[in-house]
């Protein structure tokens, strides 16, 4: 017994460490592997499905397709159907407002953040933080709450004698409006005070030392460099709210159509497969384009740091 | 009056106007917050402001209100299960991307990053079309694998970024130590990534609880999650009862916003 515990113990690792350190040593794709086979599984080839579905005719019986056929008129029909124009036109333009408000509201607090000291930081990062980790229904709700015909907003100014007519705000393509830019407002923020945390502080001193005034560098010294924080916030504004449907459902009311309730519809309610894989690849490709060309402009107005800032 | 000497005008205004904006924004960022939770605490039954009163009853109703209690419970599974998958296959796939030896570290990472920069909607109409060709209807299962996969990308991040910034000198000595690569991975190099992975846990598992893009198309017909459950709820009562679930959610949002500044600092969150 004695022999073999010591036995045990001088031998090199056991049969179970040696699998182990081949596998985990880092060096090989080993460790990766159940990643990628589950990402496989679960997203390439769906989306592979989703393709061929929107470009073929097919039928399905017993959840089987039992016969497929190449074929552009899903495709040409939606193209050639108005409501489809109108309805991602629509979330195109809520999108890129959206996106613009966002940059508008959100640039100050990231100058904010890089000139304020210690407390001035740490309550703006739990400010943009916060909502991220609560619901985005519950934070839409709010907007139900403030906009609503007995809401906030209507009391305080019927009170206040500014109005003698409750406001209709609600089922609006302005409530849709105000509701996106607040709650999409810290996803543009949080890049900004990243990249901009990011650059030596002596940048800014030597431009006031060199008599700047603060407009001015921030103007010609901060903006140029926060490009890159720019690009990233923008493209995560836009990618999630011109693919989101929480908030155009509950402040839009039931007529307020955008891509994704579109698809929604098509998909759950109406069950019509092509209609709803050929919107899915419209979505996925209009998203795209709008990235591609943010990605350029943020290529072509990165100045100085090309190459160091991602 | 320090602030004006010595500036111009323009300077004076334009940098007021900047600062006046933020302030704007970080006001418009948690009134609403404040007002919901105002709201909870009101005594009438539908939505109104100023609240007359002071009462918990929304509170009691949120836990005896049976399909929001069963709700609550299955987002809680999704988002453990999701925190799960997520650090099994993420934290493995972070060391090879980091440590890998082998052609295409660089591919790794951008083919882990392809579904999360996919919008949810048309990840989760691909898996539900997917999912019914194979014989796979929704389930909470099926809801669980696909936020994973849309969101395990932020556990790779997270992960990497902080893999990058050891010390390779820390698992040198453990080699010369004469640790195997096992040994030092679960005594040196694990420790060490223990916060990154618990920031990880914590957004994964908040996507998990909340995503709706994704679960409104792959959840079980029964079990339905807290996001689909709350957006019928918003959209045909007007009772504060969804005041309350967001004053409980605000609450535990506090609660992760305090794990994850004390394992990594707030200021790490972007990185």
């Amino acid at each position: 017994m004695a022999e073999a515990a010591i036995h045990r113990r001088i031998t090199p690792p056991g049969f179970g460490e040696q699998v182990a350190d081949a596998l985990l040593s880092g060096r090989g794709i080993w460790p990766a592997v159940p990643a990628i086979v589950v990402l496989t599984v679960v997203a390439v080839i769906p989306f592979a499905i989703l393709l061929s579905l929107g470009f073929s005719d097919f039928e399905i019986s017993r959840g089987a397709i039992v016969s497929q056929t190449f074929s552009l008129a899903h495709l040409t029909n939606a193209l050639t159907d108005p409501l489809y124009w109108i309805t991602f036109q629509r979330s195109m333009n809520l999108a890129l407002s959206t996106t613009a408000l966002c940059l508008l509201l959100g640039y100050p607090v990231a100058y904010l953040f890089l000139t304020g000291g210690r407390w001035t930081k740490r309550l703006i990062l739990v400010l943009t933080i916060a909502p991220l980790l609560t619901s985005g229904i519950v934070r839409t709700y709010a907007w139900l709450v403030i906009l609503g015909g007995r809401g906030v907003l209507n009391s305080a100014l019927l009170q206040t004698g500014l109005i003698d007519q409750a406001l209709r705000i609600m089922n609006t393509h302005w409530a849709v409006l105000i509701g996106m830019v607040q709650i999409h407002l810290p996803v543009m923020i949080l890049p900004l005070i990243a990249v901009m945390s990011r650059h030596d502080s002596r940048l800014v001193e030597a431009s006031e030392n060199l008599g700047a005034s603060r407009i001015g560098t921030l103007r010609t010294v901060i903006l140029p460099l926060s490009v890159p924080g720019i690009g990233t916030g923008s493209a995560l504004v836009f990618t999630l709210t011109y693919t989101t449907f929480v908030v155009p459902q509950i402040l839009g009311g039931g007529n307020y159509l955008n891509a994704a309730t579109m698809i929604y519809e098509q998909v759950v309610f109406s069950l019509e497969w092509s209609k709803g894989s050929v919107s899915s690849l419209i979505l996925m490709v209009t998203c795209l384009i709008v990235l591609v060309a943010i990605a350029l402009l943020t290529n072509h107005f990165t100045k100085w740091t090309k190459g160091h800032d991602a | 009056m320090k602030w004006f000497r010595g500036r111009s005008l323009v300077d004076v205004v334009g940098i007021g106007l900047v600062l006046a904006v933020a302030v704007f924004s970080l006001v418009l960022l948690v009134a609403p917050s404040i007002i919901v939770v105002v709201i909870s605490f009101d005594t009438r039954a539908y939505v109104t402001f100023p609240p007359a009163g002071f009462t918990l009853r929304w509170y009691k109703a949120v836990f005896e209100h049976g399909e929001l209690v069963e709700a609550m419970l299955n987002s809680l599974q999704v988002g453990l299960t999701v925190t799960v998958l997520c650090i099994v296959l993420g934290v493995p796939t972070a060391l090879a991307c980091v440590r890998g030896r082998f052609r295409g570290t660089t591919a790794l990472s951008v083919f882990v990053l392809v579904p999360h920069m996919v919008p949810g909607i048309v990840l989760g109409v691909a898996v539900l079309f997917a999912g019914a060709l194979v014989g796979v209807s929704p389930s909470i299962w099926l809801q669980s694998i696909s936020i994973t996969v849309f969101i395990v990308a932020v556990m790779v991040r997270t992960v990497q970024s902080r893999l990058m910034r050891l010390d390779p000198a820390l698992e040198e000595a453990a080699a010369n130590l004469r640790a195997t690569p096992f040994q030092s991975l679960r005594t040196v190099t694990f420790p060490l990534l223990m916060p990154a992975i618990l920031a990880g846990a914590v957004f994964t598992f908040v996507e998990g609880f909340d995503n709706l893009s994704v679960a409104i198309f792959t959840h079980g017909f029964r079990d339905r999650p807290l996001p689909v459950e709350l957006l019928a709820l918003v959209q045909y009562t007007s009772s504060p009862i969804v005041a309350a679930v967001s004053g409980v959610q605000i609450v535990l949002a506090i609660a992760a916003l305090v794990v994850v500044s004390t394992s990594i600092g707030l200021d790490k969150v972007n990185e």
